[in-house]
């Protein structure tokens, strides 16, 4: 009976797939046992310095002043996304945002109930310029942001619907145009800033959804240039040299909000939690996030552990358009989605 | 057309033969062969040894069992659920039957994203039902491992009634009718006679559904929160691994897009073979 045979064998394969079923796997986070676990949502471009510096750092030193271990799960995607994430209920206890705006949004969803600008620095952990990342020998000749304007480049731009750091790119090339007239004639001229953008996003050949997807774009050979963070472009120069930086005679630095997502955190949890977020303005991490080629939030004298860090002539910050409660309204919208978007 | 047949035969050699075959892999090639060759080629350009230990990296193993055993949970529901619904929907006439065979096929054409979302604006914190089952301050059913099992069964849900389906309706009654009248009852019936025939489909259904949601991406990185080592399946790990700035995240991205595409591999030959093993059983019964 070949029909006995086969019952068989299905028997044997379903009792082997149920075995398979059974044992949901433990979560290597997790093989511990006992402990806390702090859940960490972080923009794009935070994973390394988190995962191989701060959160070691951190638990070694939470180990020895309580001999409890911490562990940390984390997820990292584009700003807007991690926002809209924890919006929709994901039980994130801290996050790490690329605009202030994001930790506003928050905010008005009641996730977050605490104020972040309460914490030292205003709640900023760290900083970075925005750069241009060319290819090697920087065949485009392109020099500064107005460069990116010229026929015939293709550029690679993270999507402001998604990315943080596509904002801030925008009003890094937006205020890089106003600075520097302004330096030439003593106005600022919206108009001529205006067009340069304009002139910008019609060479924008692709808009991936986070900076550290734009990265791995321009990696992959597409696109002549790419506007990111300084940091990304460090880290793409070392791993593969085939990349040249090119900083902006203006440019903006941009400023990286903490904030702890209240609805999630017991009361049990906060004092590890606080004590976590309260550790990023330590000059331990300070310095840990300079290695990394962030720059420090504390103390600019940190920067000169990190020679690869360029000097930026005319840096400014979003507070020269007056924070990001008029900088998105007045920039990112009326200028950006009104004037550039809707006529590309 | 005395032409077209000297073409087809020169000298007594089928020119037709070698000329469609090579037509055919020459199409493969550049569309499907290549681009699958080049995930072993980047996965392996670092050496085994650190194909190998990418692939024991904890988060990677435990993301790719994360997928098989989520996949599998909506195999098994979709593969119950299949067999009953094609046992209904070709056994009984009744309003609406149509509408329902339309619905059950509705998946295939959704763009996944769109069905993770769907089941976020249900179950999730601020969802029609979430709202009240799962406040955002308390448990919640999406962002875990169940989510991810809802969001396969979405995505797979006709897969094995699709399959199953056409068997029952070229299936004759006679056998059924014949176990009847010797006095068998309805499970009887079924348990002895309607499902020896189906195992062919059944086997083949559930490998389809498994293999489509191990791959499964666009409805998970939404209803999953992706978080590493808890709710990233072996897709959204290599998709996190893409995006990583990482010396060597490439190549450990493509050691787990290898293990993924062998077991699709694996699971294909299966069907390929094993099908026919199976309906030659049900015919032997």
């Amino acid at each position: 009976m070949a029909n006995k045979h086969s019952t068989v064998a299905i028997a044997l394969v379903v009792l082997f797939l149920l075995g398979i079923g059974s044992c949901l796997p433990k979560p290597p986070s997790q093989s511990g046992g006992g402990g806390v676990n702090i859940t960490l949502y972080g923009f794009s471009i935070m994973k390394e310095s988190l995962e191989k510096s701060i959160y070691p750092a951190f638990s070694a030193k939470w180990k020895s002043e309580h001999g409890v271990d911490v562990r940390f799960t984390s997820s990292f995607a584009g700003s807007e996304t991690v926002t809209n994430q924890i919006l929709q209920g994901v039980k994130a206890q801290v996050a790490i945002l690329s605009i202030e705006r994001d930790a506003q949004r928050l905010k008005y969803g009641n996730a977050v109930t605490s104020d972040w600008r309460a914490l030292p620095q205003k709640g900023i952990v760290n900083k970075t310029p925005f750069v241009i990342l060319v290819r090697k020998g920087n065949p485009k000749g392109i020099h500064d942001f107005a460069d990116l304007a010229k026929p015939g480049i293709k550029l690679i731009h993270p999507d402001p619907e998604s990315s943080g750091g596509a904002q801030w790119s925008i009003l890094a090339i937006y205020g890089s145009e106003l600075i520097k007239t302004e330096k030439q004639s003593g106005t600022a001229d919206r108009a001529r800033a205006l067009q340069t953008l304009q002139a910008i996003w019609r060479n924008v050949v692709s808009t991936p959804s986070s900076a550290r997807e734009a990265r791995a774009t321009f990696e992959q050979g597409y696109g002549d240039a790419l506007v990111t963070y300084e940091l990304e472009g460090l880290l793409l120069k070392d791993a593969d040299g085939a990349f040249e930086i090119i900083v902006p005679e203006a440019t903006i630095f941009s400023e990286h909000p903490i904030v702890i997502v209240d609805r999630n955190v017991s009361p049990a949890d906060r004092p590890v939690i606080e004590a976590f977020v309260r550790f990023l303005w330590t000059d331990e991490a300070q310095r840990a996030f300079v290695k990394n080629h962030f720059r420090p939030a504390t103390n600019d004298a940190l920067t000169q552990e990190n020679k690869e860090l360029a000097t930026i002539k005319y840096p400014f910050t979003v507070d020269y358009f007056g924070g990001w409660e008029r900088a998105y309204p007045e920039v990112i919208e009326s200028v950006f989605k009104h004037q550039v978007q809707k006529r590309k | 057309m005395a032409r077209i047949r000297s073409f087809r035969h020169v000298r007594g050699f089928d020119v037709a033969r070698p000329t469609s075959i090579g037509v055919m892999l020459a199409l493969m090639m550049p569309l499907v062969i290549l681009p699958m060759l080049s995930i072993f080629i980047v996965g392996m350009r670092k050496g085994f040894g650190f194909f190998w230990s990418s692939l024991m990296a904890p988060e990677a193993v435990y993301a790719l069992k994360l997928s098989l055993i989520t996949s599998f949970w909506a195999t098994v529901f979709n593969v119950v659920f299949g067999l009953l619904a094609a046992y209904v929907l070709s056994r009984y006439d009744f309003w609406g039957r149509n509408a329902v065979i339309v619905t059950i096929s509705l998946p295939t054409a959704i763009p996944t994203a769109v069905a993770g979302f769907a089941l976020l604006a249900l179950w999730g914190p601020q969802g029609t039902l979430g709202r009240f089952l799962f406040p955002p301050e308390g448990k919640q059913l999406m962002f875990t491992t169940y989510a991810i099992i809802l969001a396969n069964i979405f995505v797979t849900f006709p897969l094995a009634f699709g399959v199953i389906k056409p068997v029952f309706d070229t299936m004759s009654r006679s056998l059924e009718e014949a176990s009847a009248t010797i006095g068998a009852t309805r499970w009887q019936t079924f348990w002895h006679v309607t499902l020896p025939s189906l195992r062919g489909a059944i086997v083949s259904g559930a490998l389809l559904t498994f293999a489509r949601a191990v791959g499964e991406f666009g409805s998970t990185i939404l209803v999953s929160g992706n978080l590493a080592g808890m709710t990233q399946t072996a897709p959204l790990y290599i998709y996190a691994k893409y995006n990583s700035g990482e010396a060597g995240a490439l190549e450990a991205a493509n050691a787990i897009a290898i293990v993924l595409a062998l077991l699709s591999f694996v699971i294909f030959s299966v069907l390929f073979f094993a099908r026919d093993w199976l309906e030659l059983e049900a015919q032997e019964a």
